[in-house]
């Protein structure tokens, strides 16, 4: 058991020790350019261990554990490694949370666990029909996974628990000379799609793709631009990673010093929730053995607080807020769970129309899904310029073709000062909710 | 581990059948700014199956109990058997080989103390805060492993292969009040130890540019003849055609197909285009494939006109082309894909002042932030610009975005010089999940007679 590697270290090392074991089995099928073409297991199981030795702090990592468990013959060569690492470390007063109590989740779904190959295949094989047509090629790929998670310290916390997670992506593909359009989704959760869900993610693919088929000009100037959810993320991303303990204590996140000041429109808001059920991001506790709560990041436009682990908390002089993630290998890091934005208003399983609702009083603009290079350059900075992958021109109120050549640019916290609007078409993507956005003044630019 | 192999495979019932199993001890070192972030030591280990039975699609499995070992090859002929393919999948034929492939580990970084290599982080971590105190913070990194796989498959391919890599990065912030600007240095090499002593000039140099950024103007927007240097003409080759070169891309599609035709021309005569996994010494350098397929230099484009791709043995046989070595797994936890290796823009003519000589007004840009390419279009970001003036190189600028589109950029691609360099850089290529495969790119400075250039793009 992992707390037999945590009584180990217990005995070596004077500051204490926490562990994680994690093991999980995943099944995929996919179909490539229309075809079933591969079945696949994976199987994996890895512990990894942090001790803290005069005042120092190592970690260590292995998949050479057995099957269950941390067997004895690797726990000590882990150990070890881990107080090698301690011996070079920087000082650190890390305190190791207490045990306590944890709040009640489901993350394992039956249905889930037990969805057969064959199962798979069906659902696979039900998106092709429904996405096939002609002169496109489609790829799907379906997959299922159940995990096993065990945590603890030498303060008596830890906790265990079961995962689920259920994953079917598709994409369409339409070549015409050398024009390249692809058009794709995603759904991913702790449990079983429903039809519904199924039918939303093909309602998403094929309305994209029939309003990608003709070609408008590029419009130019500072416009409205709607981003869709998935579009959103060159505007989410400078403010989740300023909003990130790491970024305040390096200095680098603008919203370092803005606590309690209005920062963003009074409509924006922003959450992370471990707690969501149904999410395969959620769980009753973080990787460092501190309870999962709800914690509100923005608050009508107000920043409320950073999200922290054990380490960036203790460098901070402030509590983890039990956001430490950890792999196999490599130390814990604060990470997101399932990020939300506005928790109100209707949950559609789908977009009712792209755009949700905001297209209607534009009279020129564009409606941006994809966007190429996010996540380049100096993000936290807020500044932004990327070309775009998939936009559609919008004129009178309606959307008249996709854009090839043209380009958006901005910066992310002058545009949340100042939201035009927002969707009705809130959803997941990935593990972020959000609907779709509008904002003013978005420069855009042909190229 | 071989006898074992060849045992399970003895035991398996099916058409074409391979094991692969690894054992990999890395070392990372990281510092953020003068604090040690993280030393540790860690160790993977794990086997990949991959079955096809007659009619089957593939059956795969990756698992990290190599208890699990015979049972899993098992499951991967019972999966194989479970997803019925028609027509069915072929694999070109290969030479069955039986090699012990042990590269040079070049010091071995399994005999270097973890307190060794922190020193030696520290000491170019410390060339980077010592520029200026306007350097606020760095992070830099140092990585290691050594990679032991034995491979086998049920044609008779018999394989022991020991693979070192290493790899350092550097990244340097300036900040003066609301300004902040980085600099990003990256070294890499399929080496060991010996290879990342002495390198501290280049750390200091990126710290140096990031503060002369401060003061840097931001590009003006437009349209300019753009003069990549050899970090970022490699990154664009490899970025913008590369993965299209890719023939898991082409080889059931058939628009793609068309669209890739051999014959087709790509570029004017002076571009000149290959992936070279047997070029010594680099990243992308292997003796053989994941497949067990040996590597080669593959020519892709000759004089403009596009002339070969990258295969498995898989879409070699669907296209009825040859393998070329390109079929290759990050680890055990994935199947092998067509990927890259050491891609390159061979050396043309003149120098690089032949390449700016008539230059009135153009930007060189320097270095490579970043870049993606969706299909044919891409983005790339320069680490920094300099102006070019009347022939010459001026001022120093920052934000230099390229982007465009890659059919119609290819061809204004006008000169070329002779000053071929490869890039030994960190990182790696991402495809499908595999994330990083250690590759190498390689270019002369190269001209583009007319490129978008956007900083801010004007409103």
């Amino acid at each position: 058991m992992i707390e037999q590697l945590v009584d180990l270290a217990r005995r070596r090392a004077d500051g204490g020790a926490d562990a994680l074991w994690r093991r999980f089995e995943r099944t995929t099928v996919a179909f490539e350019w229309g075809r079933l073409k591969s079945a696949g297991v994976t199987e994996e199981a890895g512990a990894n261990l942090r001790v803290r030795h005069r005042g120092r702090v190592g970690v260590a990592g292995t998949t050479a554990v057995g099957g269950d468990d941390v067997g004895a013959q690797h726990a000590a060569p882990l150990l070890a490694r881990a107080l090698a690492s301690a011996e070079l470390g920087d000082e650190l007063d890390v305190v190791f949370p207490a045990r306590a109590p944890l709040p009640p989740l489901t993350t394992f779904f039956d249905r889930a666990a037990n969805a057969s190959l064959v199962d798979l295949v069906r659902v696979g094989r039900s998106l092709l029909a429904r996405l096939e047509r002609d002169g496109c090629r489609v790829n799907v790929a379906i997959e299922r996974e159940t995990t096993a998670t065990r945590v603890a310290n030498t303060a008596g916390a830890g906790g265990e628990y079961r995962g689920t997670g259920f994953g079917v992506s598709a994409d369409v593909w339409r070549i015409a000379g050398d024009d390249v359009l692809v058009v794709s989704d995603t759904l991913e959760g702790a449990d079983v799609p429903s039809d519904e869900a199924l039918a939303a993610l093909v309602a998403s693919i094929n309305v994209r793709l029939d309003q990608a088929l003709r070609i408008a000009a590029p419009p130019e100037g500072a416009l409205p631009v709607v981003f869709t959810p998935a579009g959103l993320s060159a505007l989410m991303l400078p403010v989740t990673q300023a909003l990130s303990g790491k970024a305040v204590l390096q200095g680098i996140s603008p919203l370092g010093a803005k606590v309690g000041e209005q920062v963003f429109d009074a409509r924006f808001s922003l959450a992370d929730d471990p707690l969501r059920v149904g999410r395969t991001a959620s769980r009753p506790l973080d990787d460092e053995c501190v309870p999962s709560r709800t914690m509100c990041l923005v608050e009508r436009g107000v920043v409320q607080r950073f999200i922290y682990d054990l380490e960036t908390g203790a460098r901070a002089k402030t509590e983890s807020t039990g956001h430490g993630q950890r792999g196999i290998f490599g130390k814990p890091v604060p990470g997101y769970t399932n990020i939300v934005l506005n928790d109100v208003g209707a949950q559609h399983a789908a977009p009712l129309q792209l755009g949700g609702g905001l297209l209607r009083d534009i009279r020129d603009g564009l409606l941006v899904d994809e966007l190429i290079g996010v996540g380049q350059g100096n993000v936290t900075g807020g500044a932004f310029s990327h070309p775009v992958a998939l936009a559609y021109r919008i004129e009178r109120g309606e959307i008249t073709g996709r854009v090839k050549d043209a380009a958006v640019a901005g910066n992310a916290y002058e545009l949340w000062k100042r939201v035009g609007g927002f969707g009705n078409d809130a959803r997941w993507t990935e593990s972020r909710w959000a609907p779709s956005v509008l904002f003013e003044g978005v420069s855009v630019a042909r190229r | 581990m071989i006898d074992r192999l060849t045992a399970a495979l003895a035991h398996s019932r099916a058409d074409y059948i391979e094991i692969r199993v690894e054992r990999t001890w890395s070392t990372t070192v990281t510092f953020r700014g003068r604090r040690l972030d993280s030393a540790t030591a860690s160790e993977d280990q794990g086997g990949f199956v991959r079955a096809l039975h007659a009619g089957g699609g593939w059956g795969v499995a990756s698992f990290t109990s190599l208890d699990r070992l015979e049972a899993m090859v098992a499951r991967a002929v019972e999966l194989s058997r479970a997803v019925p393919v028609d027509p069915p999948i072929r694999l070109a034929d290969v030479p069955p080989h039986q090699a012990d492939a042990l590269l040079d580990l070049d010091g071995d970084v399994r005999g270097v103390t973890l307190a060794e290599k922190k020193r030696l982080l520290e000491a170019y971590n410390g060339a980077m805060l010592g520029v200026s105190d306007r350097i606020v913070d760095t992070l830099a990194v140092y990585r290691d492993e050594v990679s032991e796989s034995w491979y086998v498959n049920s044609q008779g391919a018999v394989l022991h292969e020991l693979r070192p890599d290493v790899t350092l990065s550097g990244t340097a912030v300036a900040r003066r009040d609301g300004t902040i600007e980085k600099g990003l240095e990256s070294i890499g090499m399929r080496r060991g130890w010996n290879s990342v002593q002495d390198k501290a000039a280049g750390f200091r140099e990126v710290a140096e540019r990031a503060v002369e950024l401060l003061d840097a103007p931001m590009v003006k927007g437009g349209t300019y003849p753009v003069i990549l240097d050899p970090e970022l003409a490699g990154v664009f080759i490899h970025e913008a055609f590369g993965h299209l070169s890719e023939a898991d891309f082409v080889y059931e599609n058939p628009q793609a197909r068309a669209m890739m035709t051999l014959g087709r021309r790509f570029g004017k005569p002076v571009l000149n285009v290959g992936d070279n996994g047997a070029a010594p010494g680099l990243r992308g350098t292997l003796p053989f494939d994941e497949e067990g397929t040996p590597t080669q230099d593959t020519a892709l484009i000759q004089e403009g006109i596009l002339v070969g791709r990258l295969h498995s043995r898989e879409t070699a046989a669907a296209m009825g082309e040859r393998p070329t070595g390109n079929a290759r797994a990050i680890s055990f936890r994935h199947a092998p894909i067509v990927r890259m290796t050491n891609t390159y823009i061979a050396g043309g003519r003149g120098s690089f002042e032949d390449l700016i000589g008539d230059v009135k007004l153009g930007v060189y840009a320097c270095g490579a932030f970043g870049g993606q390419t969706m299909l044919e279009n891409f983005s790339f970001t320069a680490a920094y610009g300099r102006m070019i003036r009347d022939g010459r190189v001026a001022e120093l600028v920052k934000d230099v975005v390229l982007a465009g589109n890659l059919f119609q950029t290819l061809d204004r691609i006008d000169h070329i010089a002779a000053d071929f360099r490869w890039n030994q850089m960190g990182g790696g290529c991402g495809k499908a999940g595999q994330y990083p495969l250690p590759v190498t790119e390689g270019a002369p400075h190269v001209r583009i007679e007319e490129a978008l250039v956007g900083g801010d793009v004007a409103a």
